[in-house]
């Protein structure tokens, strides 16, 4: 495990260079080109603010600020998980050919996705100054342990997911229906207090309610997190990537022959 | 270190067919009576280990376990059984150009394809200059690869793999890449990189290749080792058995590995038109093949300039330089040798020096049918106009019977020259062209 651990580093340059070739290839060809990595967002952003606060008032207040402090960690995740999973697959000239980790590929994905939400916080924090809703930068100390948290917890998923799609392409599709349930199981769209007490313990089992939960009291309440609510998504993330990578490494055997 | 760069033990490798089979959940849980399942066991146990330095050659038919062995090498396959063991930096030169995104530039592509060789960014730094020189790209790397031409593409994907310094390199028929130049640039900088002390392992069909470049070769048989020994030895005898191979049933390989055998002659860097001059007695080479019942004895080149094209009493003279425009004709002397009641077609092409097909024609396709050819005689082919732009050609001519088996078959009988001092452009067909900017003639110049 170490070893493999240590290999990964070593093809640390490939994982930036291909991280750096999805982020800018993505918007070559486009006239507006790296913008839209923030015009995307943004737009979003005013959609789901004209249609709150015309057609579907809620009792929240700033309910778009509510909704999109949630939904930017949730859509890295879910699109991690999604379009993670086909990664291997899609990559297979290069891993019929050539050899590296084959963990390059799932980490190379997440770290994308990674870096794509972190610039669209960007966004965030442009919206919370400007709208005047305001931060509070205490709080805002604590988003990196956060971030560092959902990043374990998306890799740790991805990676076993992108080797079993190799076998059984129905894994993405059934991915793609879980992560929409999954989406409507943590509070993005409405707060967890909905949820019935007897249900409660039951429902905080989710690794992505905390992570959910703790960005909006930073962002939204503007809050210093309960740090302790976190270690249980850490444990999952962490188990997830060990145990992850265990099917990762007895599936990579057979990659060349399946692809 | 230890004084193997590789020490292969006793590998095997089986693939399972499965010919029914859909890549779907439901296949877990849902069983196939019908199902096929075949397994096809490539590698038989093969072991063999390549002293630090040495270069091994890897030949044998389609299938035979080359290209799996080589695989296993570079780690992208797991044995079934036995060990590898590899001591050193490994390059290998199976994909080129892996993780090009083509609208990126030249140069970015150079660090995304060099990083997935497994090369640190000051490792690429250090590099970069020669990667571009050897690439021959010049002011274009820094434009996008998708208005690369397709030999720019594989140049510079090539001079990416190339450059990256390894112990240990694994090669499997890249070395078909680009123009003649740009081959044996290639095969020169892969002379320097074995002088420099590193391993090399090649896998190819063309054995020529493997006599000259590799120190020792191993021949591979149906999943094990048929011979193993001095590169030029092994390449023999492995072209000895596919010429043995009985000829009906293996016609058609043979054939084909007879176009892939043919030693291209060495084309000079630059062209000596002296050597065209005057033309040589015509040695009927080795390099022919087919079933040997009519045999070709002698071919000449017969030019008209195009000045004396409308001149009735001028009489062609034997030339192998020739300039666009001007007439050609292609006469070449046959004799039979047993007497065997077929039909025979007659055919002449030309080809590039980088082997690919300029044209080709034959009496056959042309609706001719010749129902005797006699004992001995002479054909012709008469291009009134040639139409090939300055440069290097070989001539192919052949006799054929009537389901294009060769009967006596010269790819390259003999190569002749183009000479066009005014043409600068690239390509082999030459045009009648002129260039006009908002209708005023500005070229060429004459």
């Amino acid at each position: 495990m170490l070893r493999k651990i240590f290999e990964i580093y070593s093809y640390r340059e490939m994982i930036i260079e291909l991280v750096r070739r999805d982020l800018r290839g993505r918007y070559k060809g486009a006239v507006l080109g790296f913008l839209w990595t923030f015009i995307n967002p943004l737009m979003q952003l005013l959609v789901y603010t004209a249609v709150f606060s015309l057609f579907l008032r809620s009792d929240i207040q700033q309910y778009y600020i509510f909704l999109f402090v949630a939904l930017v960690p949730w859509i890295f995740f879910s699109s991690s998980l999604t379009g993670g999973s086909t990664v291997i697959l899609s990559q297979s000239n290069l891993v019929k050919k050539i050899y590296f980790p084959r963990e390059v590929l799932p980490i190379t994905f997440v770290t994308s996705c990674f870096i794509n939400m972190l610039l669209t916080y960007i966004v965030i924090f442009g919206v919370l100054i400007v709208s005047g809703y305001g931060f509070s930068l205490k709080a805002m100390l604590f988003l990196p342990l956060v971030w560092i948290v959902e990043y374990l917890l998306a890799l740790g998923m991805t990676i076993p997911f992108s080797a079993v799609t190799v076998y059984f392409q129905d894994t993405s599709h059934i991915l793609g229906i879980v992560c929409m349930a999954w989406q409507f199981l943590t509070p993005i769209m409405y707060p967890a207090s909905l949820v019935p007490d007897r249900l409660q313990f039951l429902y905080r089992m989710n690794p992505m309610y905390s992570i959910i939960e703790m960005n909006r009291d930073i962002l939204y309440y503007k809050q210093i997190p309960t740090v302790s609510h976190l270690v249980p998504s850490l444990l999952v993330g962490v188990f997830f990537l060990i145990f992850g990578e265990l099917i990762f490494v007895k599936l990579q055997k057979n990659f060349a022959m399946e692809l | 270190m230890s004084q193997y760069a590789i020490e292969v033990d006793n590998i095997t490798k089986s693939f399972k067919i499965n010919y029914d089979r859909g890549k779907h959940l439901k296949d877990l849980f849902v069983r196939h009576e019908k199902s096929r399942t075949e397994v096809h066991q490539v590698l038989k146990g093969i072991s063999f280990n390549v002293p630090v330095g040495q270069s091994l050659g890897l030949v044998g038919v389609n299938g035979c376990g080359k290209s799996t062995t080589l695989k296993m090498l570079t780690r992208i396959l797991e044995p079934d059984s036995g060990s590898i063991k590899i001591n050193g930096r490994v390059s290998s030169l199976l994909e080129l150009g892996a993780g090009f995104h083509p609208d990126m530039s030249g140069r970015e592509n150079i660090y995304i394809n060099a990083s997935i060789f497994g090369l640190k960014r000051a490792e690429i730094d250090k590099r970069l200059q020669d990667i571009i020189d050897f690439s021959e790209l010049g002011e274009f790397i820094d434009n996008p690869v998708r208005t690369y031409s397709s030999g720019m593409y594989m140049r510079l994907a090539f001079s990416v793999a190339i450059n990256v310094d390894a112990d240990i390199l694994l090669m499997d028929e890249v070395l078909a890449v680009g123009d003649l130049n740009f081959q044996r640039k290639c095969l020169r900088k892969l002379n320097n990189i074995k002088k420099g002390g590193a391993t090399i392992v090649l896998v190819s069909h063309d054995t020529a290749t493997i006599a000259d470049f590799c120190d020792r070769a191993i021949w591979i048989k149906d999943g094990l080792a048929e011979k193993d020994g001095p590169a030029e030895e092994v390449a023999q005898a492995y072209m000895d058995y596919m010429d043995s191979l009985n000829p009906e049933e293996e016609e058609e390989k043979t054939y084909a590995k007879l176009f892939q055998d043919q030693k291209v002659p060495d084309a000079p860097e630059e062209i000596d038109p002296s050597r065209y001059n005057p033309p040589k007695t015509m040695d009927p080479s080795q390099n022919h093949f087919g079933l040997g019942d009519v045999l070709i004895t002698g071919v000449r080149l017969m030019r008209t300039p195009a000045s004396e094209k409308g001149n009735p009493d001028y009489v062609p003279t034997e030339s192998l330089r020739f300039a666009p425009g001007d007439g050609m004709r292609v006469e070449y002397d046959y004799v039979r040798v047993n007497r065997k009641n077929t039909e025979y077609a007659f055919g002449v092409g030309f080809n590039a020096m980088d082997s690919s097909v300029i044209m080709g024609h034959n009496t056959k396709e042309e609706g001719t049918t010749i129902a005797d050819i006699g004992d001995k005689g002479t054909i012709s082919f008469t291009i009134h106009s040639l139409p090939l732009a300055k440069g290097e050609y070989m001539l192919n001519v052949s006799v054929i019977d009537d389901v294009y088996t060769p009967v006596d078959f010269y790819r390259c009988y003999l190569t002749f020259l183009v000479e066009d001092p005014t043409d600068h452009g690239i390509g082999t067909t030459w045009v009648n062209r002129e260039w006009r900017l908002n209708g005023e003639l500005i070229g060429p110049e004459e």
